[in-house]
């Protein structure tokens, strides 16, 4: 069995990287750095792939439970670790240095809200739900509001996060794969996902989790290490980067850059985009903010780390533990957005997409900096990826396949659909990213719209108000969709009220349709409270005992599917 | 199963002592993200509503902080240090509140 599959999985990056040079001719360029194969960067790289896949291979795994959640074996300091890396994907990674690079202290709105979040978790959900200790997100909703549609609607917006969510990290992983081999944008999505499908089908979650430890570290020292050169070769002291360039950041409102002081026209330009409201008004900030932390707190990948982990104490101290190296990646990442503006003031948002190549490059730092910092960056985006597709696949088949399709299926035959979803879900995700629909930040922050104004209410609810039911579970996911598809679809199709100056950004709207669906759930779930039947008013009556440590639960072992 | 009470879970009326002790702690620890998240903006934008040229220029963003504007230093480094702190916050009073008092109560 293991080794037709590793067969199948070998074939399937043969293949990938074969037809990825097939369709190269159509690619994308990548553009501001320099092109051609890079020998160094292209060894760091290949080896620290090797190594992901030879540690999915050794901690393979065999049945469900370890496939999905790791045997609930992993602790603080590294299911910490893991919520960090499943974290940092290559949109924080790259993107955060870039929009602080174009949008200055408004930027500043994506940290906070990706931080902040984290608190909302912490207290609202994450203990709660390790003492319901099963499988999924959709699971838990499913057996708290008991009720099938919920389960699909939950697993569906699952899915579609996963999808958003990996082909903004497909087209990072893109960008990088294609600047180190000197091959094109198309053929190196194929071959990062040949690398990604394989080790997640030996592997699992168990492989994932040990990988995302290992891709932390590498993508933190990666990332950090450049940090110490730039800031010498910015004149500071070079000690501590990330207190160090407040100097040059309040130079540059002065317009001091490298290549000495700015004309006036520039300096007011520049002087704009770091005063608070140059780059988008008081109420948009908020709005971004609060849609980015609901959204945090809602995202299925993240909470299902909750499973993973030995007891609900660990459950708590590893998201401190996971936000403090989340802290350390988006201390350093302001600084790469100055270091960029002191090289290269006025540059476009094509600069911006790699502005952490192109600062260090800029500074001459060498090409083992520079090799450094993509692998780091692919490591990012990998392990999101594998995350993600993790997650989306267990929504397909534990709770579409095993829990309402057939539910009298073999432990197998779910494990297989599992591994075919995760490769049918990586098609569709190379075929997105091949035509993204938009820029990576964007569909990163639509990705958090869904989850904020969907899955966060609901969760909530689910577990603090017990009078909540599947009619007005119902009600608040379909609102929440429902208004997030209709402001993408504004956003896309270009009217003002959803756009990036409206009243409602789609890339904001959670300030005000996230309330109001956890309105709707409370409103409807009293109007209808007549028509829950004993049945399932006692189901949902067990499960917040348990959620709440409440006397009279009957502990049960988690089901084995 | 027979039909039996129903537990009443309501987030703002906390029926037992152990989730009394949980929404405290969830509440203390909530007020303050809302005050570092919401608070610090609001501050920034009330200060900088002198401004005529509407950037919000004020004695925030005059102020200098480690080098930092501080308006920037506020946002970009003490807002995510704070949170970092509330989390520590909340395992420490839930260790001292509940874990201790925990095995007590339940059953």
């Amino acid at each position: 069995m293991n080794r037709t599959l590793l067969i199948f999985c070998l074939t399937l990056t043969a293949i990938c990287c074969l037809t990825g040079n097939l369709f190269a001719a159509s690619g994308e360029e990548i553009y501001q750095v320099e092109q051609g194969f890079k020998l160094i960067p292209a060894v760091i790289m290949v080896a620290l792939l090797c190594v992901y896949v030879g540690v999915g291979f050794l901690s393979k795994v065999s049945d469900t439970s370890g496939y999905w959640i790791a045997s609930q074996g992993i602790g603080k300091f590294g299911n910490g670790a893991a919520i960090a890396s499943d974290w940092m994907s290559a949109a924080s990674f790259m993107g955060v240095a870039g929009l602080l690079y174009l949008k200055g202290w408004f930027g500043l709105g994506y940290i906070i809200g990706w931080t902040g979040g984290y608190v909302l978790l912490l207290c609202l959900i994450a203990a709660q739900l390790r003492r319901f200790g099963k499988y999924t997100i959709p699971e838990f909703l499913g057996d708290r509001y008991d009720c099938h549609t919920v389960r699909l609607i939950a697993a569906s917006v699952t899915v579609i996060i996963a999808i958003t969510y990996s082909t903004a990290q497909f087209k990072g992983i893109g960008l990088i794969c294609g600047w180190i081999f000197g091959i094109s944008y198309t053929s190196s999505v194929f071959f990062a996902a040949g690398v990604v499908c394989a080790y997640m089908l030996i592997s699992g979650m168990a492989g994932v989790t040990r990988n995302q430890q290992i891709q932390y570290v590498v993508l933190i020292c990666a990332f950090m290490i450049p940090l110490w050169v730039l800031i010498k070769n910015a004149g500071g002291a070079g000690i501590l980067p990330q207190l160090e360039y407040g100097n040059i950041l309040s130079g540059l409102m002065e317009g001091q850059v490298a290549g000495g002081a700015l004309n006036t026209e520039d300096t007011e330009k520049l002087r704009q985009i770091y005063l608070p409201w140059g780059a988008g008004s008081c109420y948009q900030f908020i709005a971004l903010v609060f849609t980015l932390m609901v959204g945090t707190a809602g995202l299925p990948h993240i909470m299902i780390r909750f499973y993973t982990v030995k007891n609900e104490d660990v459950a708590r101290k590893s998201v401190i533990w996971a936000l403090f190296f989340i802290g350390l990646l988006y201390w350093s990442s302001p600084v790469y957005a100055a270091m960029g503006k002191f090289w290269n003031p006025m540059g476009s948002r094509a600069v911006a997409d790699v502005i952490i190549l192109s600062a260090p490059e800029k500074a001459n730092l060498g090409i083992v900096f520079i090799g450094c910092l993509a692998s780091g960056a692919m490591a990012a985006g990998l392990s999101t990826v594998a995350g993600l597709l993790v997650a989306g696949a267990s929504a397909i088949a534990h709770d579409w396949y095993a829990t309402v399709l057939k539910p009298d299926c073999t432990d197998k035959q779910a494990l297989l659909v599992g591994r075919i979803f995760t490769a049918i879900l990586c098609g569709i995700v190379i075929f997105t990213a091949l035509n993204p629909p938009a820029l990576i930040a964007q569909i990163v922050a639509m990705a958090f719209a869904i989850a904020g104004n969907t899955i966060f209410p609901v969760v909530v609810l689910g577990i603090w108000y017990s009078k909540s039911n599947k009619y007005g579970a119902l009600a608040g996911m379909i609102w929440g969709l429902g208004m997030t598809l209709l402001t993408m679809t504004g956003w896309i199709l270009g009217i003002e009220f959803f756009g990036p100056y409206g009243l409602m950004p789609a890339t904001s709207s959670a300030l005000i349709v996230c309330p109001i669906a956890f309105l709707l759930n409370i409103i409807v779930s009293n109007v209808m409270a007549e028509n829950v039947t004993e049945e399932t008013a006692d189901k949902s009556d067990h499960i917040l005992r348990k959620l709440h440590n409440l006397p009279g639960h009957v502990d049960e072992r988690p089901s084995p599917l | 199963m027979p039909t039996r009470e129903r537990v009443d879970v309501n987030f703002f009326r906390p029926s037992t002592e152990n989730m009394k002790a949980e929404v405290r702690i969830v509440k203390i620890v909530l007020i303050c993200w809302a005050l570092l998240s919401y608070g610090i903006p609001v501050i920034i934008y009330l200060a900088g509503l002198g401004d005529p040229s509407g950037l919000g220029e004020s004695f925030i963003t005059r102020a200098r902080f480690l080098g930092f504007p501080l308006h920037y230093w506020l946002i970009a480094q003490g807002c995510t240090i704070g949170y970092i702190l509330l989390c520590k916050l909340y395992c420490m009073l839930w260790d001292k509140k509940i874990t201790r008092q925990g095995p007590r109560r339940k059953s």
